[in-house]
């Protein structure tokens, strides 16, 4: 066994206990705590995303590594729920929701900017693989934000909806009452070099220059 | 069978931290990575040609900033022939005065500092960190955030932490478009509090400008230096552009520092394997060659990541060191939450609270962790007697001091209704007598009632489209009755024509008299020199309010 | 001459005071500015120091902002003040500071909006080379901000190299 595989077996085992890579599948094995469903999402990579005409739409980008390489959030939220509830959210406002996948960077607030550039509505939501997500507007500067949800810990099911909903409102003008902030100072101690190799990892499948491409999302 | 002890252990507050092992190859290790570059200078015609063993044409732009405009050539080639232990000596020999020490360590290069710090334990890091301050009276900064964005609480917290000794006071947002709202009741109630508080309003880089540019902040210090090119980069910024920006601030009269820390590259992914400590040597040296006259460092919001790794608490003291040694201002941290276990957290803030620093904490959370919007500080209001006490105990002067109940609600209760009047006269959405009320014995915002948030957003940036100025908030102090405010708030406006507080290590006392590295110089050389505990101040530690005085008793 | 006039002549003294690439401002003894001789400015050499509508510091008080004589332009810095700084600077051994100081005092004259605009177009993949070369003249000549145009210029070319101009 590599060094590194070694670090990462301990790393998951000690702290994220039933944490999923694709690679790294088996090193979870011998942890008792239930693994969460993961299947039940896929992903097909269409052409390249184009800009949208529709001001009914609101644009979700995820990250090099959603779904792909990396299926759950920090939290071992499965990538499935956190777009089935993101999508909800946004068709409960009466708005289509479009999944494209960013791939020339990992940095969330970059990838939800070129989501909202994208966007007919000028909204889109960025959504990193460890559930980091921000709301974005075109015309704002990239790392401003409409709002942003830096506690990846935090973010459960009810929030990516309320995610969805708000993105959903601000597309058809209005202004929404922003998802109650959330913050929980423990969790930077717990988290946040968990967070970083996360990010590591999501970060070792950026392709430099490549272009968003379309995602066929399929729930099963 | 499980043994009692280890299950007693598991639910150590200790064992709710996380920890990695070193991972050198992505930059998981805290000083000396086996791929940090050996320290070298080549200098030709007066230009870098080769620097920490990189030729010049394969220089990235954070290379090319720091050869062009952030070492002292004119010695580097003499100092880097120095032994790195040898320098390291030197910076812990009090017989090497700081005005001397400088000379060479502003002539280092970034591999050069990481390899002398690599030599130094943190007791000896100490030593240096006290001589190398370029403040001689050491100071602290503070946070006054809530989770509801508050106008009102931030206004009373504020002119509280004014009462207990904070001499900056920075905000941040919990939805950014409330940033004008906060700003403008961090200055109000900082100013009820105490005159000549610098406050700050940390959001996006050009958003803080035009908050300071407008008179509703006095400094800035999130403008955010990473020591990798990429990171850089996706920090939406080069060295230029934020030099440029550096600039900015100071044609305006604004002062201002640079923010950076260990562990932010390989926390954004791309850390090239170098260590955390080289890489912020990076940074440091970065903020000098733009010209910036401080740094906040010491991981900052990236603490988790070298607080996880070996020796990584070592780092951070050993990146606050390197910020002193090139003559900048330095705001040492200890302003994130960083550990769940208390002993952690005190040996952490131990290691910048006993030296002293230009800023111990660059952001003591003056209000409860649940309201820190910087996700929490490292020491919270809840911890100010175990703070005013371990000032007392150590008969060190950590920035702060003992307050009673009777002054602090009396102050509290002032700010608020300073806020009150001053959003009445600009026309802003209405602060009640209930919710003045509310702020004046608030502990935190689950005490305030809740705003209409809609409404306020609304105001906000109606209130930055009406170019609201400092002068008009003057204005409506001064026709709210709160003449002895507007006056200090025109004295803090006036401070930018004479631009005496853009100096190194600035800080503004209750007459407006600005005290800096350049007429409060650290001129420690051992005991007995150096900033001295005055009598007045310490009657002021030492007189907690729940002391016993044996006179009380027959 | 109204009021206006007043301050448009003043800041039009002083923008000529600065392309004439006058050096230093002198302190009050005709040499530089020394930590030891002149700081604080504020205190010590309260009578030189004037906002860039010509106030000093004594006539900017709470009964002018009252009555309306006193504005948020006369609680400005001028280029002369920051050129003291600098050389205060320079008297305690902080070249790169002074530097810094002297590029700001050209910046005085950009209006906040533009200024703001400069600093959007420096960021990485704003602005291709000759967008920032053409910002590089325009302070040159609009502001006879030399300073800042060099560094602009520098910056185009890095920026070239490493991929950093928009594309």
């Amino acid at each position: 066994m590599t060094i590194n595989e070694n670090l990462v077996r301990s790393v998951i085992e000690e702290v994220l206990k039933n944490y999923q890579f694709e690679n790294n599948g088996n090193a979870v094995a011998q942890t008792s705590t239930p693994v969460p469903e993961t299947g039940g999402l896929t992903l097909t990579e269409g052409a390249i995303a184009e800009e949208g005409r529709k001001s009914d739409e609101v644009v979700i980008a995820v990250a090099p590594a959603f779904g792909k390489f990396q299926k759950t959030t920090i939290i071992k939220m499965p990538h499935r729920e956190v777009l089935r509830q993101v999508i909800a959210g946004i068709e409960e406002e009466g708005l289509k929701a479009r999944v494209i996948r960013v791939t020339h960077t990992s940095d969330v607030a970059m990838i939800a900017h070129r989501a909202a550039k994208l966007s007919g509505s000028g909204i889109g939501i960025g959504i990193q693989s460890k559930g980091t997500t921000v709301i974005h507007q075109k015309d704002l500067m990239q790392l401003s934000n409409l709002e942003l949800f830096p506690q990846a810990p935090l973010l459960d099911a009810k929030v990516f909806r309320a995610i969805g909903k708000n993105a959903a409102k601000y597309a058809k003008g209005e202004s929404p009452a922003p998802v109650p902030t959330m913050n929980d100072q423990m969790a930077r101690p717990k988290y946040q070099a968990i967070a970083a190799l996360l990010h590591i990892k999501e970060t070792e499948h950026v392709v430099p220059h490549a272009k968003p491409v379309t995602l066929d999302v399929k729930f099963s | 069978m499980k043994s009692k002890r280890f299950q007693v252990l598991a639910e150590r507050d200790v064992n709710k931290d996380g920890f990695i092992k070193e991972w050198p190859e992505v930059g998981l290790i805290a000083m000396d990575g086996p791929n940090d570059p050996t320290p070298s200078i080549k200098i030709q015609n007066g230009k870098v040609v080769e620097l920490d063993g990189k030729k010049r044409e394969d220089f990235d732009l954070i290379d090319s900033f720091i050869a062009e405009y952030g070492i002292e050539l004119s010695r580097a080639e003499e100092v880097m022939a120095i032994p790195s232990v040898d320098l390291a000596k030197m910076l812990v020999d009090v017989n090497v005065p700081r005005s001397e020490m400088v000379k060479y360590t502003i002539a280092m290069t970034p591999a050069k500092a990481a390899q002398v710090l690599g030599k130094m334990n943190v007791l000896e890091m100490m030593m240096a960190l006290t001589k190398m301050r370029p403040r001689k009276t050491p100071s602290n900064q503070c946070h006054v955030t809530n989770v509801k964005d508050h106008p009102v609480q931030i206004a009373a917290d504020s002119a509280e932490a004014s009462l207990r000794g904070f001499d900056e006071h920075e905000t941040t947002v919990g939805v950014v478009r409330y940033a004008p709202f906060n700003a403008l009741s961090l200055l109000v109630g900082s100013q009820v509090g105490r005159p000549g508080v610098l406050t700050q309003c940390a959001v996006e880089e050009a958003t803080e400008l035009q908050l300071g540019m407008r008179g509703l902040t006095a400094y800035a210090e999130t403008v955010s230096v990473y020591g990798t090119e990429q990171v850089f980069v996706d920090g939406d910024d080069t060295p230029w552009s934020k030099a440029f920006l550096a600039s900015a601030y100071a044609s305006r009269g604004l002062k201002m520092r640079f923010t950076s820390g260990t562990g932010s590259e390989v926390q954004m992914g791309y850390a090239e394997g170098k260590s955390m400590l080289y890489l912020e040597a990076r940074c440091v040296f970065i903020t000098k060659a733009a010209g910036v006259q401080g740094l906040q460092n010491g991981s900052i919001s990236c603490i988790g990541v070298p607080g996880a790794v070996p020796s990584g608490i070592r780092a951070v003291l050993a990146e606050n060191v390197i910020t002193t040694m090139l003559d900048m201002e330095v705001a040492s941290g200890n302003d994130q939450t960083f550990s769940h276990s208390p002993i952690r957290r005190t040996a952490r803030t131990l290691m910048q609270m006993i030296p002293g620093t230009d800023f111990i904490f660059s952001g003591y959370s003056a209000v409860p962790n649940y309201d820190n919007m910087f996700a929490g500080s490292n020491f919270d209001a809840e911890d100010y007697d175990d703070y005013n006490v371990l000032q007392r105990d150590l008969k060190v002067d950590g920035g702060l001091r003992p307050v009673t109940e009777d002054e602090v609600v009396k102050i509290r209760n002032r700010a608020a209704k300073a806020l009150q009047v001053v959003f009445k006269n600009l026309d802003l959405p209405e602060i009640t007598d209930a919710e003045v009320e509310a702020a004046t014995y608030a502990h935190g915002s689950k005490d305030m009632p809740d705003r209409n948030v809609v409404e306020d957003l609304k105001a906000a940036q109606e209130m930055m489209e009406r170019k609201i100025t400092g002068v008009d908030v003057i204005k409506a102090l001064h026709n709210g009755g709160f003449e002895d405010v507007a006056g200090n708030l025109l004295n803090m406006m006036k401070m930018r024509v004479s631009g005496d507080h853009l100096h190194t290590s600035a800080i503004i006392d209750e007459n407006f008299h600005v005290i800096s590295a350049v007429n409060d110089c650290n001129d420690y050389n051992g005991p007995g020199t150096g900033y001295q505990i005055s009598p007045e101040r310490w009657d002021q530690i030492k007189n907690i309010p729940n002391a016993i005085d044996a006179t009380d008793f027959e | 001459m109204n009021q206006k006039d007043m301050l448009e002549s003043i800041v039009q003294e002083v923008m000529k005071q600065m392309s004439g690439g006058a050096p230093a401002a002198p302190a009050a003894n005709g040499n530089t500015a020394t930590a030891d001789q002149d700081y604080p400015l504020s205190e010590r050499r309260a009578d030189q120091i004037k906002s860039p509508t010509g106030k000093s510091l004594n006539e900017i008080t709470l009964e002018g902002v009252m009555n309306g004589s006193v504005t948020a332009d006369d609680c400005k810095i001028r280029p002369e003040t920051l050129e003291m700084q600098a050389q205060i600077a320079e008297s305690v051994g902080r070249a790169a500071f002074a530097r810094n100081l002297r590029r700001a005092a050209e910046l005085i004259a950009v209006p906040d909006d533009r200024l703001l605009e400069i600093y959007n177009a420096l960021r990485p993949y704003r602005s291709t080379k000759g967008e920032m070369i053409a910002i590089a003249d325009e302070l040159e000549n609009q502001y006879n901000a030399k300073i800042n145009g060099a560094f602009i210029r520098e910056a185009a070319e890095l920026y070239e190299q490493r991929g950093r101009l928009r594309v």
